[in-house]
């Protein structure tokens, strides 16, 4: 056993260790960035499939996890366009894909602390991930501050900082449970402090802001604490989250109907899906939970595949683009067109794609425990689907441009990255018993601490 | 597994095979030829017609009620369960069969009249979709599978009415019947969680659960609203002439034939549930009432052929609802194959209408008569001319659905754009470099 123990942490160290280091190595060495990053995120790859296939059967969700954000982050050193494959963006990456690994894998709250942290510093840094505005700093600063907090009352009051030793004991009660609240709605968007997400969307570097939105620490927070740590409390106070969540879904999904910058569009719906992610987990029912699981992986991989095509077009066909008038880039990049409407619908619940069956137990799941409240996920979701259709008719249709001289479709390692994203979805929605039932194993462990606090 | 199960498999699984392979080749960079697609989907449909037609030999030769094909669940998690079962019964096998015969056709048809067309291979990539979604929803044997299905319909419908996507009119039509296919699907997707929760399960393979009145009318105003949005039923007919703006073969496969009859299949799977419902069938029925009256006097005052038909359609359709709250089931059923094959061929004509009018008019000697004066002959002409302005504008539907919906939420929208903009002071732009959108004079978008 302790031989075991030596080589999971001693895989969770390589995991977080190689990328960290291979941003160091980019400030040395600036002319291989993409490949120093690629091989970077493949050791994560390689090492976090090895600690998914170690892990206990329904004890592997942050492992699996660590797998998506390192497959994430692989895809991303392979897609991104060489305007952006530069030292200091590629050793961002790394250095944030390090410090979501570490956040991901600790059951230390001082170092999931320092995960958090860490993750957020280089979008406070003028010049390498920070946007134009002063809400996404604020925002996060806050989320950091109410963490912080939040740990030093559970500290204090619980005498242990070992997630396992403070399970289920509702360390620091009420107020350390608002401060981790708090945390999450600054951190994951939750409204009213959602617009910063769309700022760092518009004004930030894509790549690296799909990355940290993707990271879904909010969510992290709720199921690698809240909920183990606060059962009791959870049941009686956490629907206040979900409420504010659902509220989220909606509010988001109506915002996006008039908005005319792509970036901030696709902001807000992704804001918009991945704020059931949290009413799913705290729906209690082990449908609700499992979808929510799910439907964490589907959001990540589609906005982040979303996301990235939209940078493709930027650096193609310039950065003014606008879901105001009809471009018709389409008959320049069908594949780009089709991976785009086939990631956007696999978002809201196209059939043959993971997300139909993530919304399904998720919807069914919010509807069990919030059955009025409830009602307002479809809602959203069907807002979401018109306002991300809008948009890829807005991008690629209409009538043939000319006048372009680039090389417009995608190039074979954007379409490898994309194809790889494309087949996870859609291989997922024709077979999901092989994500939901280990996803469903998962949710019977959350379940088990948030029904302990039903009355 | 049996020869008709075996069959029934096949006969769902053929169209979605052939369009994962051509779409899988297309990723990897080569367009099939016209004539490798257009004899793909002839021996496609060919061999899905002989086989439905061997399992209704099969069937009628054993005397059983229905083929069924059990696959376990899709997904599961504790006592929710998403069953794979495909049914093939009395009532679905019309359905089915209407279905691959008629795709088989607009295949054929469609080889010759698109020929050359640029998008002559996405049409026909979504023809197979299409077919696969209707034969997945006619032969499902649950509510969720049918809604799969319904939704896989729903989407190809959008992408064929977007099918000129030179054109912008064309594109803004997909994304509005897209929203209204979007809000009717709530619908299902609520009812059938309902029965879920109520009856434990959305199965109907061994009929469907018993419910109290007060649960089967809920469950059945909720199937009412994605089968009046799918089936272009009042209040939602305004989308029907914007749908007219694709393919005419596809208009006349989805308008004309299956995709909306979709919605009355799905009031007949649940007539059980009506069957205990007084209000919900007499709302079914006003609901037929109503969009039969609207379309018999909108359709007079159309001035394309397309919508005109399209009119026609939905007058037909609404009696077909009329019939399905009388309980006149198998009536319904046959007035929709009778119906549908009727349509598309007259939807397949509308390109050599006026051909076809003259030809008619000569073979009767130049002494063709007028019909459609019964309106003429009832209504004083005050009226008339008032049902004139209000069939104009297609009954106002669309204005109605646009102040009472599109305007409030988009007018919530902007003014939370507002809220979310306050205490925001916005830097200078940064420079952005930017190739030029615009293409050269001339070559403007609309």
């Amino acid at each position: 056993m302790p031989a075991l123990l030596f080589n999971e942490m001693f895989l969770r160290c390589i995991a977080i260790a190689v990328p960290w280091l291979a941003a160091a190595v980019l400030i040395a060495d600036r002319r291989h960035a993409r490949p120093i990053g690629f091989s970077a995120a493949l050791v994560s790859v390689l090492v976090s499939a090895l600690l998914v296939r170690a892990a206990p059967s329904g004890e592997s969700l942050f492992q699996a996890l660590m797998l998506l954000y390192s497959c994430l982050t692989l895809g991303t050193t392979l897609a991104i366009p060489k305007r952006d494959c530069n030292s200091p963006t590629i050793a961002g990456i790394l250095f944030l894909l390090g410090a979501t690994l570490l956040a991901y894998s600790t059951g230390n709250l001082l170092v999931f602390l320092l995960g958090w942290i860490l993750s957020a510093i280089p979008f406070f840094i003028p010049g390498w991930f920070a946007a134009h505005t002063w809400r996404p700093r604020a925002a996060l600063s806050l989320s950091m501050a109410a963490l912080g907090l939040a740990i030093a009352v559970i500290a204090w009051q619980g005498g242990a900082i070992a997630i396992d030793g403070l399970k289920g004991r509702s360390p620091g009660g009420i107020p350390a449970f608002t401060l981790l609240v708090t945390a999450v709605v600054f951190r994951k968007g939750i409204c009213p402090a959602h617009a910063w997400v769309a700022d760092q969307a518009e004004s930030g570097p894509v790549a690296p802001t799909a990355l940290h939105l993707n990271g879904h620490f909010g969510a992290l927070l709720v199921a690698k604490l809240i909920v183990p740590l606060f059962p009791g409390t959870a049941g009686h106070l956490f629907p206040v989250l979900s409420y504010l969540a659902i509220a989220t879904a909606l509010y988001v999904a109506i915002r996006a109907l008039s908005e005319n910058c792509p970036r901030r569009l696709l902001a807000f719906i992704a804001l918009s899906q991945s704020a059931s992610i949290l009413a799913g987990l705290e729906s209690r029912t082990a449908e609700g939970i499992a979808g929510a699981l799910v439907h964490w992986f589907v959001v990540t991989v589609s906005t982040m595949g979303l996301m990235a095509i939209l940078r493709l077009l930027e650096v193609r066909f310039g950065e003014n683009l606008t879901a105001s008038t009809h471009l018709g880039l389409g008959e320049h990049a069908p594949r780009m067109a089709v991976s785009f409407v086939v990631f956007g619908l696999a978002l809201v619940g196209l059939p043959g794609t993971l997300s139909f069956c993530s919304q399904d137990l998720l919807i069914h799941g919010t509807l069990m425990s919030h059955p009025l409240t409830g009602l307002i996920l479809p809602v959203a979701t069907a807002m979401n689907a018109v306002s991300v259709y809008r948009l890829f008719t807005r991008l690629f249709l209409g009538k043939r441009r000319t006048g372009f001289t680039v090389m417009a479709d995608a190039l074979p390692r954007e379409r490898w990255a994309l194809a790889a994203g494309l087949l996870f979805v859609v291989l997922g929605g024709l077979f999901p018993n092989v994500i939901v039932a280990q996803r469903s194993a998962e949710a019977d462990n959350v379940a088990s601490f948030s029904l302990e606090g039903v009355p | 597994m049996s020869f008709p199960q075996a069959g029934l498999v096949f006969a769902v699984l053929a169209p979605g095979a052939v369009f994962a392979v051509f779409a899988l080749v297309w990723l990897l960079g080569w367009t099939p030829g016209e004539r490798i697609v257009s004899r793909a989907t002839g021996i496609t449909f060919l061999a899905c017609v002989a086989d439905l037609a061997a399992i209704l030999f099969k069937l009628g030769t054993t005397g059983a009620d229905a083929v069924v094909v059990t696959f376990g669940n899709w997904f599961a998690v504790h006592e929710y369960r998403f069953p794979l079962v495909l049914m093939a019964d009395r009532l679905s096998l019309p359905f089915l069969a209407l279905t691959v015969v008629l795709s088989g056709l607009i295949g054929r048809f469609s080889a010759t009249y698109l020929h050359r067309e640029r998008g002559f291979f996405r049409f026909f990539l979504l023809l197979h979709l299409f077919a696969f979604g209707s034969l997945l929803a006619f032969a499902a044997g649950s509510f969720d599978l049918l809604a799969a299905g319904w939704e896989l319909v729903g989407i190809t419908s959008v992408l064929l009415i977007a099918f000129f996507q030179q054109r912008t009119a064309p594109v803004e039509n997909g994304l509005r019947v897209f929203a209204v296919y979007r809000a009717c699907d709530i619908g299902l997707l609520v009812a059938i969680f309902a029965m879920h929760d109520w009856a434990g399960t959305a199965s109907f393979v061994s009929g469907v659960p018993a419910l109290t009145a007060a649960r089967s009318t809920t469950i059945c105003l909720l199937l009412l609203l994605a089968a009046a949005g799918k089936a272009a039923q009042i209040p939602f007919s305004g989308w029907l002439p914007r749908a007219m703006e694709g393919p005419t073969p596809s208009s006349a496969i989805f308008y004309g034939a299956i995709s909306i009859h979709a919605g009355a299949y799905l009031l007949l799977r649940a007539q059980p549930f009506l069957a205990h419902s007084r209000w919900a069938a007499a709302f079914v029925m006003a609901t037929g009432v109503a969009t039969a009256i609207h379309g018999t006097i909108v359709g007079r005052a159309s001035a394309d052929a397309k919508t005109s038909l399209a009119y026609a359609s939905l007058t037909q359709v609404g009696v077909v609802f009329v019939e399905i709250g009388l309980g006149w089931k198998w009536i319904a059923v046959t007035h929709i194959l009778g119906h549908a094959t009727v349509r598309t061929l007259q939807f397949l004509r509308t390109p050599s209408m006026l051909h076809d009018y003259h030809r008619m008019h000569s073979a009767v000697g130049g002494e063709l008569a007028q019909t459609g004066k019964h309106l003429e002959e009832t209504f004083p002409e005050h009226v008339q001319w008032w049902l004139y302005r209000w069939a104009l504008d297609r009954g106002h539907l669309d204005t109605i659905l646009d102040r009472g919906v599109i305007h409030p939420l988009m007018q919530l929208s902007r003014m939370f754009a507002k809220l979310d903009g306050l205490g925001l002071h916005r830097g200078p732009e940064p420079i952005r470099p930017a190739l030029p959108l615009r293409s050269p004079a001339g070559q403007e978008s609309e």
